[in-house]
């Protein structure tokens, strides 16, 4: 990714922002889905 | 369960395009010069704020409903959506300080809008907890209503903070009443990325309903949900 010199660096808040955002979303799908799965077992 | 099987297929694929909306806000979509790559949690952090906020209306809207009907069913989505609403609120209270750590200096300041988003969060999670501590359903369901009818009237001061109040937190550049005020590519971006959290909603709150469904059979049955 080519960024012109004059902008701030700043881009490791934002792979935190969005590793944080994939890591809640996914927990919980994931959280969803095992939830589910313990209520259905026989 | 047909709901529970529909709800898996949305939230599948509002994760293949959220996945989507990664690779067009990183590599497609042009860096902001004044703030920088930070400017791009803004994809993240608006869509979230706004179901977080979007959330709890609907929960209210239920709630008041439940109260005048006492349909069970409008209390298992109120509850859904509170559960989804909240991971929204945390996406919300945890890039938004990401963001402010680069362009503001620090990570978190008392101001109205902060404050307000904060207490929002609260409210989710107080609500919550009231429904962990109430055994008799009937009493859970009018206790938590009343509380999530106490949610929505919140959310407004939440949105319009940034008018009533002086703030550190940027007005509007989109949700206004005069045009967007971001180029072609970014509000493109901004757009999906609204439509996929949409998405995520729907999807997510489609499965916590059935989940509360099959939970209800379960204690009926005499079973441990």
């Amino acid at each position: 990714m080519q960024v012109p010199e004059a902008v701030p660096q700043n881009g490791g808040y934002m792979v935190a922002a969005y590793i944080v955002v994939a890591v809640v979303i996914l927990g919980y799908a994931l959280s969803l889905y095992l939830r589910t799965r313990r209520s259905l077992r026989p | 369960m047909r709901l529970l099987r529909a709800g898996r297929w949305i939230t599948g694929i509002a994760l293949v395009l959220l996945a989507g909306v990664y690779v067009r806000a990183l590599a497609y979509t042009p860096v902001e010069r004044a703030q920088g790559l930070a400017q791009k949690i803004f994809y993240l952090h608006v869509p979230a704020a706004i179901w977080a906020e979007g959330a709890m209306i609907l929960v209210g809207v239920a709630s008041i409903v439940y109260l005048f009907l006492k349909d069970p069913r409008l209390d298992r989505f109120a509850h859904a959506s509170a559960e989804v609403g909240t991971v929204f609120a945390v996406l919300m209270l945890t890039t938004g300080p990401i963001w402010g750590k680069p362009i503001w200096g620090t990570w978190w300041t008392w101001d109205a809008r902060l404050t307000l988003a904060l207490f929002l969060f609260l409210l989710y999670v107080g609500y919550l907890l009231l429904r962990g501590a109430v055994a008799d359903p009937a009493s859970r369901a009018r206790f938590a209503a009343v509380l999530g009818i106490c949610g929505m009237i919140l959310v407004p001061f939440v949105h319009l903070s940034v008018y009533m109040f002086r703030t550190l937190h940027p007005m509007p550049i989109v949700l206004k009443p005069s045009e967007p005020s971001l180029p072609g590519s970014m509000l493109t971006t901004w757009l999906m990325s609204v439509g996929v959290f949409t998405l995520l909603y729907v999807g997510f709150v489609i499965q916590r309903y059935a989940l509360s469904y099959l939970n209800e059979q379960l204690e009926a049955a005499g079973g441990i949900p």
